[in-house]
C-alpha cells in the first residue's frame, strides 16, 4: 500500500468522527475501513490501468477536515466572514465567472459551502449537506447507500463517504423551471496540500428543467486536490442541462464521479470541457430506469505539459426505447496524457435502444498520449449501435496550405485545432458559453511556437 | 523577377526536376505545358515552398533574392500565390475568417493597417461581384465539400483578395466549365499589371485563348525542352506530346529549342 493511503488511513482513525445520523456515522466508518484496507487503486484495476497515482501521491494531500462549518451555510442572498453586506466578497481566489447573470449562483471554497445567491423560485431549494438530511433523509440515503465504496477502485468514493459532511443539496418541485445555475469551485491550497471533499445533490423533479454550469477554477496555483461525488436524479421527463469547466493549475487533482439515474422521458445533456489541471478524471456513469430517455456527453479536452485528463462514461441502458451519445474531442500536446473510455451496456430487454459514441484525437507531440477505448456489450434486439474512435496528427497539406497564404505555421495550427474542438462547441445550445469556451480553449492550446 | 537556373530537384528520393532554367520578368504571362508526370506540380510546390521537395542543386531568384531560404508563409507575404491543382480541404474553419486572417498576415508583414471585418466583406464584395461568384461558397468551411470547379473558382476568389506579385496558376482550367473558364481568365487579365507576373500551368490552348502568353514553355521528364511564343502552344495542341518525344523538338526551329 502506498504511503499516502497510510497516512490517510491513520488521519481518519484519529479524527474525531462527525456527528450525524446513525446509518451515516456507520457508513463512514465502514467507508474508513474500506480505504484503509484496501489504499489508492492501483495498475491492475482494469479501470484505472491508465491513470496512475504519481500526482497524487507528489502532492502528497492531508484529508481536510471541516467539522462544524456546515451548520453555517447561509440564506440566501446572506454571505459568510468573507463577504460583506449581502455582496459576494470580491476575491480572487474566484476567477472571471462563465456566466453573466445566472438564476442562482453558489460557490465551495476549499470545499466548503461560502454561500449562495439566487432568485426567489417557488419550488427550488438549495440547501446545505446538513439541512438537506434533516428535511430529505430517506431520499439522500437511498443516493448515499448506492455508492460502491468497496475495494481500490473505489478508494475516491470511499474517502468521499468516509469524510461525509461537506454538500449540497438542490432540490426542485414537479414541474418547475429552475432557471440557470452556476456552481463555482475554487481551491487555494493555503493550508498546504489538502484533498477537500465534497457532495452534491441534485434532486429533480417529474417534468423539471435546470441548466447546471459548474466551473472548477482557481486563481490561486499553489496545489490542492478535491474529490466531488455527484448523485442527480431526474425524474420523469426531467431536463438537465449539465456543462463542466475546469481549468486549473498544473498542481491541482480533481477526482469527480457522478452518478445520474433517468427516469422514463428525462434528458441528461451533459458538456465537459478540461482545459488544465495536473490529475484529472471524471466518472460519469448514467442509469436508464424507464424508457424514452436520453442521454448525451459530449467532451472536449485541451492539455499541453505533463497534465492527465481521464473521462469514465458508462450508460446502462435498463430500459427499452433509450438513446445516449458520446462525443469526445482530445488535443494532446507536451506529455500530456488523455484517456477516454466510453462504455454502453444494453441490457436484455433494452429494445429499440440507440447508441452513438465518437472519440478522436490529436496528438501535437510526439509524447504526447491518448488511450481511447470504446466498450459497447449490445444484449437486446434493434439496437442501432455506432461507434469510432480516431487518433491523428494535424493535417500537414492544410497547416502548407494555411501558410502558402500567408499565415504562419504557429496561426495555422491553432486555426486547425479551434475547428477540431468546435465540433463540440458547435452543439451548445448556448451561443454565448460556446463563444466563451472557444476562447478558453484558445488559452489552453499548447504553444506552438517552441517545438512541444 | 523570378529566375530558375539548374534546379534539381527530388521527391522521396526520385529526382524529379533535372537542371530546369526558367525565368519571367514582371509584366508578363508565361504558359507551361507538358506531359502528365513531367514535373509542372513539382516546381510550383517549389517555389511555393511545400515540404518534402529536396533541392539538390541550382537556385530560385525571386527579386533577386534566394527564395528557398524562406518559409511559405514568408514566400506568400513577398507577394508569391499558388492556385493549387488539388486545393486542400479544411474542415470546420470558415472560408472567409481564412482568407481575412491571411490578408491581415501580409498586410501585417508589409506594415499596412489590418482590416476589420466590416472593411474586409465590403472587399471580398467587390471581388465576388466582379468573379461573379455565388457568395454561398463563403459560409463554408475552405474547400470542404466543394466541387472540383467549385474549389479552382475558390483559389481565383482567393488569388482575387490577395492581389500577389508573382501568381502561379496549377491547372487552374482543368474542370472548369465554360464560364468558369471565362471567369479564370478574366481574373488572371484583371490581376495583369506591370509590376506583377502570372505563371499559367495547362493542358488546354482553350485558356490560352482568353489569356494571351508572352511565352510558352514546354516542361518534359524535368527540363524545358521548348519555348515559344503563344503560337507553340497551337502546335501543341495540334501534334500532341507524343510527336514531341518522338523526335518533334528537332523540326522545332532552333529558336524554339530550349
Ligand atoms: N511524394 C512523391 N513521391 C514520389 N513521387 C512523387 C511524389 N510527388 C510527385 N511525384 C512524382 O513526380 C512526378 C512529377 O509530378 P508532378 O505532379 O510534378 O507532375 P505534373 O507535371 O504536374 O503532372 P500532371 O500534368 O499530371 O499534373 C510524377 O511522376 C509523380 O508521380
Ligand atoms: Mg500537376
Amino acid at each position: 500500500m502506498s504511503a499516502l493511503a497510510q497516512q490517510w488511513g491513520e488521519s481518519l482513525r484519529s479524527a474525531t468522527p462527525a456527528q450525524g445520523p446513525r446509518w451515516l456515522d456507520e457508513l463512514r466508518l465502514r467507508a474508513s475501513d474500506q480505504l484503509t484496507a484496501h489504499g489508492l487503486p492501483q495498475r491492475k484495476d482494469e479501470d484505472w490501468k491508465y491513470t496512475p497515482m504519481r500526482v497524487l501521491e507528489k502532492l502528497n494531500p492531508a484529508i481536510a477536515y471541516h467539522p462544524g462549518s456546515e451548520n453555517h451555510f447561509l440564506e440566501k442572498g446572506q454571505t459568510t466572514e468573507r463577504g460583506l453586506n449581502g455582496k459576494w466578497f470580491s476575491d480572487p481566489i474566484f476567477p472571471a465567472a462563465l456566466l453573466d447573470k445566472p438564476d442562482y449562483e453558489i460557490r465551495v471554497y476549499d470545499g466548503v459551502l461560502v454561500g449562495h445567491e439566487g432568485s426567489d423560485r417557488p419550488g427550488v431549494t438549495v440547501l446545505s449537506l446538513t439541512e438537506g438530511l434533516q428535511r430529505y433523509e430517506s431520499l439522500l440515503r437511498k443516493h448515499i447507500e448506492s455508492v460502491d465504496i468497496s475495494g481500490s477502485a473505489q478508494a475516491f468514493t470511499a474517502l468521499n463517504t468516509a469524510t461525509l459532511n461537506q454538500g449540497l443539496v438542490i432540490h426542485i418541485d414537479q414541474q418547475v423551471d429552475a432557471g440557470t445555475m452556476l456552481l463555482r469551485w475554487a481551491l487555494s491550497g493555503k493550508a498546504g496540500p489538502s484533498i477537500h471533499n465534497f457532495r452534491v445533490f441534485l434532486l429533480l423533479g417529474e417534468g423539471t428543467r435546470l441548466q447546471l454550469i459548474e466551473q472548477f477554477e482557481s486563481a490561486d496555483h499553489s496545489g490542492s486536490a478535491l474529490n466531488v461525488v455527484v448523485h442527480v436524479e431526474l425524474g420523469s421527463n426531467a431536463v438537465l442541462d449539465h456543462l463542466r469547466l475546469q481549468n486549473e493549475s498544473e498542481n491541482t487533482v480533481l477526482m469527480s464521479s457522478t452518478r445520474i439515474d433517468q427516469a422514463q422521458g428525462s434528458r441528461y445533456l451533459y458538456a465537459g470541457f478540461d482545459l488544465g489541471g495536473g490529475l484529472v478524471r471524471h466518472e460519469l456513469k448514467t442509469v436508464f430506469g424507464g424508457s424514452g430517455a436520453h442521454a448525451t456527453f459530449l467532451g472536449a479536452f485541451v492539455l499541453d505539459n505533463a497534465r492527465h485528463v481521464d473521462n469514465h462514461i458508462s450508460v446502462d441502458h435498463a430500459s427499452p426505447g433509450c438513446s445516449s451519445e458520446q462525443f469526445f474531442r482530445g488535443v494532446l500536446g507536451g506529455r500530456s496524457r488523455g484517456v477516454f473510455n466510453g462504455k454502453a451496456l444494453i441490457r436484455p430487454g433494452a429494445d429499440e435502444s440507440s447508441v452513438r459514441q465518437s472519440s478522436a484525437n490529436l496528438l501535437l507531440s510526439p509524447l504526447a498520449q491518448i488511450d481511447t477505448k470504446p466498450e459497447l456489450e449490445i444484449y437486446a434486439d434493434e439496437v442501432e449501435a455506432r461507434h469510432g474512435a480516431t487518433v491523428g496528427q494535424l493535417d500537414e497539406a492544410a497547416i502548407f496550405y494555411m501558410r502558402s497564404r500567408g499565415l504562419g505555421e504557429a496561426e495555422a495550427k491553432r486555426l486547425l485545432v479551434a475547428a477540431f474542438c468546435r465540433a463540440v462547441t458547435d452543439r451548445l445550445e448556448n451561443q454565448a458559453l460556446a463563444g466563451r469556451i472557444s476562447q478558453l480553449i484558445d488559452q489552453a492550446m499548447p504553444s506552438f511556437t517552441q517545438e512541444n | 523577377m523570378l529566375e530558375i537556373k539548374n534546379l534539381h530537384v527530388t521527391v522521396g528520393g526520385k529526382a524529379i526536376l533535372k537542371g530546369l532554367d526558367f525565368s519571367i520578368e514582371a509584366g508578363q504571362v508565361h504558359a507551361i505545358m507538358g506531359p502528365n508526370g513531367s514535373g509542372k506540380s513539382t516546381l510550383g510546390n517549389v517555389i511555393a515552398g511545400r515540404e518534402g521537395y529536396e533541392v539538390t542543386q541550382g537556385e530560385v531568384l525571386y527579386k533577386g533574392k534566394n527564395l528557398l531560404e524562406l518559409a511559405p508563409e514568408v514566400r506568400a507575404c513577398e507577394g508569391i500565390f499558388m492556385a493549387f491543382q488539388y486545393p486542400v480541404e479544411i474542415p470546420g474553419v470558415n472560408n472567409t475568417y481564412f482568407l481575412r486572417a491571411a490578408l491581415n498576415a501580409q498586410r501585417k508583414y508589409r506594415g499596412e493597417p489590418e482590416l476589420d471585418s466590416m472593411e474586409f466583406l465590403k472587399l471580398v464584395r467587390e471581388k465576388l461581384k466582379i468573379l461573379h461568384i455565388n457568395d454561398d461558397l463563403l459560409h463554408r468551411a475552405v474547400n470542404e465539400g466543394f466541387s472540383g470547379g467549385e474549389k479552382k473558382r475558390n483559389e481565383i476568389f482567393q488569388m482575387a483578395v490577395l492581389e500577389p506579385v508573382l501568381a502561379i496558376l496549377d491547372e487552374t482550367d482543368s474542370g472548369l466549365d465554360i464560364d468558369a473558364l471565362r471567369l479564370v481568365a478574366e481574373g488572371v487579365n484583371r490581376l495583369r499589371s506591370d509590376d506583377r507576373a502570372m505563371i499559367v500551368i495547362t493542358h488546354y490552348q482553350r485558356l490560352l485563348d482568353h489569356i494571351v502568353p508572352d511565352k510558352v514553355h514546354v516542361l518534359a521528364d524535368g527540363k524545358i525542352v521548348a519555348r515559344g511564343g503563344a503560337e507553340l502552344a497551337l502546335k501543341l495542341e495540334e501534334q500532341g506530346y507524343t510527336w514531341l518525344e518522338q523526335g518533334g523538338i528537332q523540326s522545332l526551329g532552333a529558336e524554339l529549342r530550349a
